[in-house]
């Protein structure tokens, strides 16, 4: 299994909303039915940017087949500092059969999940669970080019 | 503790107070016993209407009215939170964007919780001519009669920008 990573500028470049159709745009292309259902969960996608728990742990994508992706958000001065995400080489949800795992605290996983109840393919999970910060790159690679991140590789 | 980092650019500061206030919102709600949901449903419209009116300067406060219900309107009102925008707070327009947590926390230990048959929303008061955004809908506020205005001090701010959060209690200072 193979894993691609990328960390997205967020506040005070993007606002919460403008993070999510950015990452939107990274997954997706228009007209895409995986668009409709990650455009659908805005408020709740939006709030976990807001409340910054996506640069503690990754949003993780994983993909009916290939690669699964890991997008991180950067907030503050990492954000002002970092680059703009490169493009995938692919478009990761064109199959149906993909799920998305959003990062959230555990303060706020029930009213998250009942927010979620009528789209199956995504969840949240307690950002306390599996992977961390610890390794969370502080800035994407370079534009038109894709790194894999090893030690993202030896993670749960 | 106070968190910051120095910027000089007034999109990033609007960027910066607008989801900044609506995050803090979501902790006043959430401490106060009553469900986030209804605010992370209307997440997009109320951040792209603050972000848009803080940036064309339209924006004087943003007010989140808990209310009951049950009660006849006009005097249903049983708390109020108000993030007032001070468009000079930084007089070089230079200052560093940062959120102080503690203020919010503070305003939360003063007022307790609400009952959970209490509602909430939020009311943007925008000066005349504010640009519209779809999602937003024009109304007044309710009353406050029997309530004191209390300021627990500025929450966050960063360029010129700051935001002064308040609260409302029932009873005489």
């Amino acid at each position: 299994m193979s894993v691609i990573v990328r960390t997205v500028p967020s506040t005070p470049i993007r606002t919460s909303v403008q993070t999510w159709e950015t990452i939107v745009g990274l997954l997706t292309e228009a007209g895409q039915e995986a668009q409709a259902k990650l455009t659908a969960v805005t408020g709740v996608a939006a709030t976990l940017i807001a409340e910054e728990y996506t640069s503690l742990a990754p949003i993780v994508v994983k993909p009916a087949r290939g690669e699964r992706v890991r997008i991180y958000t950067a907030h503050g001065a990492l954000a002002l500092e970092g680059e703009e995400p490169p493009p995938l080489a692919t478009w990761p949800l064109v199959e149906a059969g993909w799920s998305l795992s959003l990062p959230c605290a555990a303060e706020d996983i029930d009213e998250m999940r009942d927010l979620l109840e009528k789209h199956p393919e995504i969840e949240v999970r307690d950002l306390a669970d599996g992977i961390t910060a610890a390794a969370a790159p502080a800035c994407a690679s370079a534009p038109g080019t894709f790194t894999i991140n090893y030690d993202e590789l030896e993670r749960p | 503790m106070t968190t910051g980092v120095r910027v000089n650019t007034a999109v990033y500061s609007t960027t910066h107070v607008a989801t900044g206030m609506l995050r803090g919102l979501r902790q006043i709600i959430r401490a106060s016993g009553l469900p986030t949901t209804k605010i992370i449903n209307q997440w997009e419209v109320l951040e792209r209407g603050v972000a848009t009116w803080l940036g064309s300067g339209h924006l004087r406060a943003l007010v989140l009215e808990v209310y009951d219900p049950a009660k006849p309107k006009n005097s249903d009102l049983v708390g109020r939170f108000d993030f007032t925008i001070e468009y000079d707070y930084y007089s070089d327009g230079d200052g560093e964007l940062w959120l102080d947590p503690d203020t919010v926390a503070y305003t939360v230990r003063k007022n307790g919780s609400y009952p959970s048959t209490c509602d909430y929303r939020l009311v943007a008061d925008t000066a005349d001519g504010y640009p519209p955004v779809t999602g937003w809908s024009g109304t007044t506020f309710r009353s406050t009669d029997g309530f004191t205005r209390h300021s627990a001090g500025t929450a966050l701010g960063g360029g010129s920008l700051g935001a002064n959060l308040s609260y409302y209690r029932r009873g005489t200072p």
